[in-house]
């Protein structure tokens, strides 16, 4: 597949998986991929922590966190004042527990508002947090249910519009080459595309180990045939978990290997090796 | 044989908490914990609160754990037992156990807010985490808890709940929604009508007379939900629970684990010991430069074998340096940490055999 056309399908592009399977960094390579293509770049990451990524002029990125989020939202409707009043008087958390979700939508809300100001061509946001996925996106169909009016019902309103239409927003999964991530994995794609009608691109498989030849066993003794015999009873584990994964789900695979780096370096070869897969996608 | 940090825990604790970030098999580990102790002849009940299907694929259950505490057939002097954290029964025992009438209990539990809340909030199920484990804590049928927290970063927020429920319910906000006085809301004290006004701006104002209706249902019960909040924890902060870190040798789990670290040492809790699981294993007793050389020095299959072998010492390798820089990090902050080991399978753990070979890893790491 033709690299602009996978970046510019749809507006923005959240990646999701749990933790241990390098979400963050195979966001970052993916903004680095696409920065790299020529196309204006955000990556928008949902915690303080940020990985290092490769200098690139097309890349920016932003922090968004649900304290800013409400800071920004009610700035943005005259409301300053309000929002001065609210920090000051340590109520965000009181806000936050009589609307459940309310810190997610903030969130989405702030993503939305990036996506309709058009920030960049390609939007790429690293998260949600670990094991969050699913409650995330949920957040605002959970709240309009419980808040179906006011600021929070219009916001929740406009922000399920965005995550349901495709040509505007897509969720990419990651996962790693086992039995418990890859099941876990198909529960997430499912309830996302079948319950919640959001769109999925690839699925990504990080940390997968390299093939290794077939070898007369009978010639190794020692540290060397134990060593040979893990490799291949790894190997094995990993494609039975791929085996899985496609009979669980139609969508294609991005399959990225286990790198001995991090930091920078981690994110370079990942983009190396993500470029590369999506233009052989069909 | 003296026994291993691991084991002495098992031995003494009436509550273990596992923390660590997701991928690093922490829910295995804690139900491998729970298997060394009903070896030890202990009634061990270990508790998921990730609503994942970990806890039950790892042990091999093919059923659903839930609330209700199962018992796993294993052949050991002790019990080992196994639940899952549900959050909407929890919260609603709490309830009826709290109400001064069934007639109120209904009354809250029919509540709209009240059932979003008890449905979908995360800080819900952190308090009801809390509240179930003081449960079993209690419960005669145990003589120790293990709890496998979420995996992710605010796993440890359980531990404040308790306080921060009681801090909740005496906000002055929380207490004039309860009781408003006759003129409801609108005569609210003058320093909290501005505050209120803002609130109902933001979720609108149908919202917050929902949550007021709550709190009035709920008024009276909150002295009960106070007092059990407190005993949890104390239970939580007593000599009774040991805190342990699970932590996978690679750079991001490591970064994860200095955030419990920290986490840890800011709640003032002690961390006895740190469990670093999946330790790539170390085949042989060469190093990975040795056999990088022989593998450029040889040819077909021997070449092949040296390479591989290579690869893996270097993930060894750099398990070890990872872990070795984590612990002198950690012992900054606690002097008295231990670390136990455990290798990587090369498949998941997906039964009973597979949590026994772990647990004797485990028990044997001094």
């Amino acid at each position: 597949m033709e690299l602009h056309h996978f970046f510019t399908r749809q507006r923005v592009l959240i990646v999701a998986g749990k933790g241990g399977v390098g979400k963050s960094a195979v966001a970052a390579s993916l903004a680095l991929s696409s920065a790299r293509s020529g196309l204006r770049t955000l990556l928008v990451s949902l915690n303080n922590e940020s990985i290092d990524v490769p200098d690139n002029e097309h890349l920016e990125r932003v922090t968004v966190t649900p304290g800013r989020a409400l800071t920004d939202y009610l700035s943005s409707k005259g409301m300053g004042l309000l929002s001065r009043q609210l920090s000051r008087s340590g109520i965000v958390e009181l806000v936050a527990t009589t609307a459940p979700g309310l810190d997610d939508l903030l969130v989405l809300g702030r993503i939305k508002a990036f996506e309709k100001e058009q920030r960049a061509d390609v939007i790429i946001i690293d998260g949600p947090a670990a094991g969050h996925a699913i409650d995330f996106v949920r957040a605002p169909s959970q709240l309009k249910k419980a808040i179906p009016s006011g600021p929070i019902g219009q916001q929740a309103d406009e922000v399920i519009t965005m995550l349901t239409d495709e040509s505007r927003c897509r969720v990419m999964i990651v996962t790693t080459p086992a039995m418990t991530p890859v099941m876990e994995s198909s529960e997430i794609m499912h309830e996302l595309s079948d319950t919640l009608g959001i769109s999925l691109v690839p699925v990504v498989v990080n940390k997968c180990e390299y093939d290794i030849s077939e070898v007369d066993l009978t010639v190794l003794d020692g540290p060397l045939r134990d060593a040979y015999s893990y490799a291949a009873k790894r190997l094995q584990a990993q494609h039975d978990a791929l085996n899985a994964l496609r009979e669980s789900t139609d969508l294609s695979t991005l399959q990225l290997h286990r790198h001995q780096l991090d930091g920078a370096d981690l994110v370079d070869s990942l983009c190396h090796e993500i470029t590369q897969q999506i233009q052989e996608l069909s | 044989m003296t026994t291993s940090h691991v084991q002495s825990i098992c031995e003494t604790a009436r509550v273990i908490v596992t923390c660590g970030t997701g991928g690093v098999g922490k829910t295995s580990v804690a139900a491998a914990l729970g298997v060394i102790a009903a070896q030890q002849g202990r009634r061990v009940v270990v508790i998921t609160i990730d609503p994942a299907r970990r806890l039950a694929d790892a042990i091999g259950l093919h059923e659903s754990l839930g609330n209700e505490p199962q018992k796993i057939e294993i052949d050991t002097p002790g019990e080992l037992w196994v639940t899952m954290l549900d959050v909407h029964e929890t919260f609603d025992n709490l309830v009826r156990s709290a109400s001064p009438s069934p007639e109120r209990a209904e009354e809250v539990m029919n509540n709209s807010f009240y059932r979003s809340l008890s449905r979908s909030l995360s800080g819900t199920r952190d308090y009801m985490a809390a509240e179930r484990l003081h449960e079993l804590y209690n419960d005669d049928r145990f003589d120790l808890v293990i709890v496998d927290t979420p995996p992710s970063r605010n796993a440890l927020d359980f531990l404040e709940s308790p306080e921060r429920l009681a801090r909740f319910l005496k906000h002055p906000i929380v207490r004039v929604l309860i009781a408003p006085g006759r003129g409801g809301l609108r005569f609210a004290s003058a320093a909290i009508t501005p505050v209120l006004k803002a609130i109902s701006s933001v979720v609108g104002s149908d919202a917050l007379t929902g949550v007021a209706s709550f709190l009035r249902a709920f008024d009276g019960m909150e002295n009960e939900f106070t007092r059990r909040a407190l005993a949890v924890a104390r239970t939580l902060r007593s000599q009774d629970t040991r805190f342990i870190v699970v932590t996978a040798p690679s750079p991001d789990a490591l970064g994860e684990a200095d955030h419990f670290v920290g986490e840890l040492a800011r709640l003032n809790i002690d961390l006895p010991l740190v469990i670093a699981n999946r330790m790539p294993p170390r085949f042989g007793d060469s190093d990975s430069t040795e056999q990088f050389n022989m593998a450029r020095n040889s040819t077909g299959d021997l070449a092949t074998a040296h390479a591989i072998l290579a690869r893996l010492l270097v993930d060894a390798e750099r398990a070890d340096d990872g872990i070795e820089h984590f612990i002198d990090r950690t012992r900054l902050r606690f002097n008295a940490i231990n670390v136990a080991h455990a290798t990587e399978f090369p498949a998941d753990i997906h039964d009973l055999d597979g949590i026994s070979e772990l647990a004797q890893q485990l028990a044997a790491s001094r």
